[in-house]
């Protein structure tokens, strides 16, 4: 339409324009309607007034106004569409959608899938059912089914971190199908396959199909894959592929640890016109190993990502001992050192035949990284020849010394250095030498970087022969300088002599830490080894799966769908089973890529036969420009309304009427602009309130006292009315006005609001549950403090523990609590406010306990609350003394009746609060006069 | 938005019966405000400020010969060597007919007034009723009540007024007789030559009269603008104007000369002639009322209104 890409889904509706001229017509003639308004005085007007002033027209721009308000709604009710899709589906059957979702389409995943919702929204609008197929999937459900069943389907896929195998879901339309006549079939590619032979399948499939037009959404095939990654001899080189070999691209990549941090970056280069490209990422063999996977940043995609496993870094150790295994005695067995050693990281490979000849050849066979050699003095002459093949080959022959190694033919070619005959021994009886410790390490070689060795002696050892090449070929010496680790590369491999033994006999270097280091860090020269030989493994392993990868490239954690890996001799591949991940346990797992480097990415290449229309993703953009005319209509309908009211003389009546009003109706206008810019951040302030807050501001508005609710209802009471006659006590003696004392539930009250507890012990109580125990003990434990009242300073005859102090015992037994001890006389509760010899309370005489303070010499650590004691103890009754009535009169006399001992026990109460509330503040007030002395006053 | 002014009640004239009812609901209100503006006002009565009979004290005069000595008031000629009379203020009852009109053009309240004009109205009369009724007069409504001396005759007139048919005219005043004082409370929109016609009749019998011109704030200052119908309560006339703000000052200047000529040609004929807006209190109005009802200096008063 005029040129623009502009189409009507109704446009029987535009007819709707030729009204045009009649609501001009209309509009014309009709004038505003004006105000209404009953006037007594009509008389006085009509004389005044010589003509009746009517205008029959609006004016012209108002008409204009309302004639586009009506054009844009004939216009939005056509539904015009800008840039709409040409090729719409076909009615004549169901819409066959067959819908890539491998990895390839992880990044691009919500254009494709909008793709597929507007193709499913058009077959709902035509009613046409609609049959959904993922090629991804490990499942194919072709069945019609109906458009909205297809819609939910489609929301709930995903891309996944799979190959796609289109001929399967193909065929699967096609079964679904029967012999029904197909419609559309619309096929979503990603544009990429790993199979060459796809394509005949395709063409075969597409060829046979009878479907009335075939749809073809393709985007450029950009993707990229990492397919393989080794780990050089300095370096891991990374190998990526792409399906087509357009211009020099690189991507840089990251290597990541297990915990998913980047911890290395490399570039991958394509070249020019090339679909494989490499790139590499040069850091010590400590980082790499440390590299848990690689991936392109910025492209979300399985594909982008490769995992690696311990086979990068387990080397298979094969062990090789001279003596005997003594299984009697495993400690003095030279091997059990290295074995413990090595076992974390290493894969152990023992030969079955002790006879060296056969051994050796059979572990070659398993291809092992290493092998160590312990006291082994002269190998039979036929295993030379393989034996020196192999480390020529990139082995590593790790030998320990040992006495037949020390009376071995001094010309081995597998030792790196020419020993003396015999074995040196340091120290003795003998001897004048003393043992010797290890020097620190040197700057060069493997063992680099470790800390210096500490207590490791050397009583015996081999000696090299000297050579200028000798200090070189050193890993490790003794502080008299002779080598204890020396070195010789063979080829591509290395051989290493440790001039002790592998046992604890030579030297206490098996026996440390430094010896499972040496070993860890030896074998990590060696190159990993490759899959084991076939046969060794008797029955089928499965691995569990350990972190999966996501279409994403992101490790994640298993979903349930993912079955434990079976490894068999073939190489595992990647199934909707087995998604590519980990498998394993965190202490070993193998990794199962995507790609292994046998794939190769290709375009698909569809066959020319099919009369496909093919389109991309991204073109497809068509507007529906009916809300942005319904929008148009609405804001010049506001306009309308606004310019009718100005033109009915509001604004100026709201004037004249009241100019307070009009002040008004402008600042509602600014509230309402305010608070539409504000809503936002209004409705992000969120109610935190919980319930129970009101109690707690409630709680901690005053200071109150707590008690435990004994549940005996009348030391309950007494607790109540002692606590309140001395918070009015307080009230009255000091700036401390407590509220209501409070009674505690200690199962189930919040405790930590109160600075001190008053419990009082009654023996025929319940006993606390060990739960509200621990709760007291956390209490404590954060600062406060439990006053414990056992009540019976004079109901104990003898020495025989009172009831309540059974019970007192039987509580605190629970509770983790310091040494205790009595009062001392100068204790800050003697004088926090009152200066007080001794702490009474309805009755006199005994002791209160509290924690021990630290002694005198001993440094005062830092505690909490101020080393306030956590518990008081006390037998006198405290609370019996401050209980009174509600008419202020006490309700127990004191034993024996003194009025100055109730003021003593309420003096106690107000040296314990202040102790609680200001801490060992007074205790530190005796220091006042050294620093006033010390400021010179 | 909503219309400035409207009629407080249906000014159709055959609902004369549900109109009434409605008007008898407003009384007792209007009568509770009466009394509570009068009571504010009672104290401004003074006699006939001449001698005669009476009760209150007027003046000594000495005594002339042939009077009758029982006049004689011993108590003041025993200061001196005269002897004197003791007169007394002249308190005979007067007649005094109340009139509040109740057209359909009264029944307009507007949203810058407090109450319609016919409340006001008859707020003002009741108020003067329940005034003059305890000052002794003799109170009378035409067409609704005969003059009656009675304490509550605002009351009675209430009650007459809720029984009487609504009159929408000027009714009979014939029984009107001289010396009889007669208070008009209207809107007074028709043109002045009509009130004139009616009203001078009564002053050449020697009525004394007030007049009371009761009108909406809108009716005065005319704050309509743009285009705007408007409807006459009464005829049901109607009169658009498509910007009413241009109307304003020729209307406002047609209205008061409206007032002009009628007050001046009320007060050539010895009337008092009193505007009101029903914006200000009632209280305004009953004051200005009663001064002239109680004879104030008309030359001090008359122009006040």
């Amino acid at each position: 339409m005029l040129g623009l890409p502009l189409a009507f889904s109704a446009p029987l509706v535009l007819f709707g324009l030729l009204a045009l001229p009649v609501i001009w017509w209309l509009l014309r003639l009709t004038p505003p309607r004006p105000q209404a308004e009953i006037f007594p005085p009509l008389k006085i007007l009509a004389r005044v007034m010589k003509r009746e002033e009517t205008p029959s027209k609006s004016p012209w721009w108002l008409t204009i106004l309302r004639l586009a308000i009506a054009g844009f709604i004939i216009l939005a009710l056509a539904d015009p569409i800008l840039n709409p899709r040409e090729n719409s589906i076909s009615t004549e059957g169901p819409l066959l959608i067959v819908m890539d979702n491998g990895w390839a389409t992880a990044a691009d995943w919500d254009d494709r899938a909008a793709v597929a919702s507007q193709l499913i929204t058009e077959a709902e609008e035509r009613e046409i059912p609609v049959s959904l197929v993922f090629t991804a999937d490990a499942s194919h459900d072709a069945n019609p089914r109906s458009a909205a069943q297809a819609l939910e389907r489609l929301q709930a896929a995903s891309a996944l971190p799979q190959h796609g195998d289109r001929a399967r879901a193909l065929a699967a339309v096609a079964d679904a199908l029967g012999d029904a006549t197909p419609g559309t079939l619309v096929i979503l590619s990603d544009g990429v396959t790993s199979d060459a032979e796809e394509t005949d399948r395709l063409s075969q499939q597409l060829g046979a199909t009878d479907a009335a037009s075939v749809l073809l959404f393709e985007d450029g095939p950009d993707a990229v894959a990492l397919v393989d990654a080794e780990n050089g001899a300095d370096a891991f080189v990374v190998e990526a592929e792409r399906p087509v070999g357009a211009g020099a691209v690189s991507y840089s990549f990251n290597a990541h640890d297990i915990q998913g941090r980047a911890i290395a970056e490399g570039s991958i280069d394509f070249a020019d016109g090339e679909t494989t490209g490499t790139g590499s990422i040069r850091a010590p063999f400590e980082l790499r190993n440390d590299f848990a996977r690689f991936a392109i940043p910025g492209i979300r995609s399985a594909g982008s990502a490769y995992l690696l496993d311990d086979s990068f870094r387990r080397r298979r150790v094969a062990l090789l001992s001279g003596a005997s295994a003594d299984l009697a005695q495993p400690l003095l067995a030279p091997l059990y050192y290295i074995e413990r050693a090595l076992e974390p990281f290493a894969d152990i490979v023992r030969p079955r035949d002790p006879e060296l000849s056969v051994a050796i050849p059979e572990l070659i066979e398993t291809n092992p990284s290493v092998i160590v050699m312990a006291d082994i003095g002269t190998l039979p002459d036929d295993v030379y020849g393989p034996l020196t093949e192999w480390v020529e080959d990139g082995g590593l022959l790790l030998r320990f010394a040992g006495p037949r190694l020390a009376g071995a033919d001094e010309n081995d070619p597998l030792i790196p250095v020419t020993l003396r005959q015999g074995e040196r021994a340091l120290g003795g009886a003998l001897s004048w030498t003393e043992p010797q410790n290890l020097a620190p390490y040197p700057d060069q070689g493997p063992f680099a970087g470790m800390p210096p060795p500490e207590n490791i002696v050397v009583n015996r050892q081999v000696l090299a022969q000297p050579s200028p090449e000798l200090s070189a070929n050193t890993w490790a010496s003794l502080e008299d300088g002779t080598p204890l680790v020396t070195t010789r590369q063979i080829g591509e491999g290395r051989t290493v002599l440790f001039h002790v033994t592998a046992e604890a006999t030579w030297s206490n270097l098996p026996i440390s830490g430094d010896f499972v280091e040496m070993l860890r860090r030896t074998v990590m020269l060696s190159s990993a080894g490759g899959q084991p030989a076939g046969g060794s493994a008797g029955e089928a392993a499965s691995l569990p799966p350990y972190r999966l990868l996501d279409a994403a490239g992101q490790l994640v954690a298993p979903s349930g769908e993912a079955r434990p890996l079976v490894l068999s001799n073939e190489a595992p591949t990647v199934s909707p089973e087995n998604p590519p991940g980990l498998y394993g346990t965190e202490d070993g797992f193998i990794a199962l890529n995507l790609m292994d480097g046998r794939d190769a990415l290709e375009p698909v290449a569809w066959p020319d036969a099919v009369s496909a229309t093919r389109t991309g993703y991204g073109t497809d953009n068509a507007v529906s420009l009916r809300p942005h005319l319904f929008t148009a209509a609405m804001i010049l309908l506001l306009v309308d309304s606004a310019i009718v009211l100005f033109m009915a003389g509001f604004a100026r009546r709201l004037r004249i009427g009241s100019p307070a009003l009009g002040r008004t109706a402008a600042g509602m206008v600014a509230i309402f602009a305010v608070s539409l810019a504000l809503t936002p951040d209004a409705s992000a302030q969120t109610d935190d309130t919980r319930a129970g807050d009101d109690v707690i501001l409630e709680q901690l508005n005053t200071t109150r006292i707590g008690y435990v609710l004994t549940g005996e209802d009348e030391v309950d009471r007494i607790s109540e009315r002692g606590l309140a006659g001395l918070a009015e006590f307080l009230a009255y003696r000091t700036s401390l006005e407590p509220g209501a004392p409070a009674g505690l539930d200690i199962e189930t009250d919040q405790l930590a609001f109160f600075p001190l507890i008053y419990w009082p012990v009654s023996a025929t109580a319940p006993m606390p549950s060990a739960q509200a125990i621990s709760r007291i003990d956390a209490y404590m434990k954060a600062g406060g403090t439990v006053l414990f009242d056992t009540r019976d300073q004079f109901s104990g005859l003898g020495n025989a523990a009172s009831p309540e102090t059974d019970r007192l015992r039987a509580i605190m037994a629970d509770l983790d609590i310091p040494p205790l001890e009595p009062v001392p006389e100068d204790h800050v509760l003697t004088k926090a406010f009152y200066l007080l010899p001794d702490f009474p309370g309805r009755y006199r005489g005994g002791e209160m306990w509290i924690e021990q303070l630290p002694q005198a010499g001993e440094t005062r650590t830092m505690t909490s609350a101020d080393g306030v004691t956590s518990v008081i103890i006390t037998g006198n009754d405290l609370a019996g003394a401050w209980a009174i009535d509600t008419n202020g009169v006490p309700i127990y006399p004191t034993v024996p009746a003194d009025p100055a001992q109730r003021e003593f026990a309420y003096r106690t109460g107000v040296n314990i609060m202040m102790y609680m509330l200001t801490g060992n503040y007074k205790t530190d007030q005796v220091h006042v006069p050294a620093l006033l002395e010390r400021l010179g006053q | 938005m909503a219309a400035l002014g409207k009629t407080v009640q249906p000014t159709s004239s055959s609902e004369a019966l549900s109109r009434a009812r409605q008007r008898a609901a407003l009384v007792p209100d209007c009568l509770v405000e009466a009394r509570r503006v009068s009571n504010s006002v009672i104290a401004g009565w003074h006699g006939r400020r001449r001698r005669g009979i009476g009760e209150n004290f007027w003046q000594f005069r000495p005594y002339a010969p042939g009077e009758s000595l029982s006049r004689i008031d011993w108590r003041r000629s025993a200061r001196d060597d005269h002897t004197y009379l003791r007169d007394r203020e002249w308190e005979a009852a007067h007649t005094l007919w109340l009139w509040a009109d109740a057209s359909a053009s009264m029944m307009f309240k507007s949203d810058l007034g407090q109450v319609s004009k016919e409340s006001r109205a008859l707020v003002v009369v009741l108020a003067l009723a329940e005034i003059l009724s305890r000052s002794g007069e003799r109170i009378a409504y035409p067409g609704a009540m005969e003059p009656v001396a009675a304490r509550n005759a605002a009351e009675r007139l209430a009650g007459a007024l809720v029984l009487a048919p609504p009159s929408t005219a000027l009714p009979d005043l014939t029984r009107i007789t001289a010396r009889n004082d007669i208070v008009v409370v209207s809107d007074f929109l028709d043109p002045p030559e009509d009130v004139l016609a009616m009203l001078a009749p009564l002053a050449k019998r020697g009525i004394r009269g007030h007049v009371l011109e009761v009108c909406d704030p809108v009716e005065e200052i005319f704050p309509y603008a743009g285009r705007t119908e408007f409807v006459d309560p009464e005829t049901g006339g109607k009169l658009t104007l498509g910007r009413a703000e241009t109307a304003g000052e020729e209307y406002r200047n047609a209205y008061l000369a409206r007032r002009e000529v009628l007050g001046g040609a009320l007060r050539r004929l010895g009337w008092s002639f009193t505007t009101h807006r029903t914006d200000r209190p009632a209280s305004e109005a009953l004051v200005a009322l009663h001064m002239h009802l109680s004879g104030m200096p008309a030359t001090t008063l008359a122009r006040a209104g």
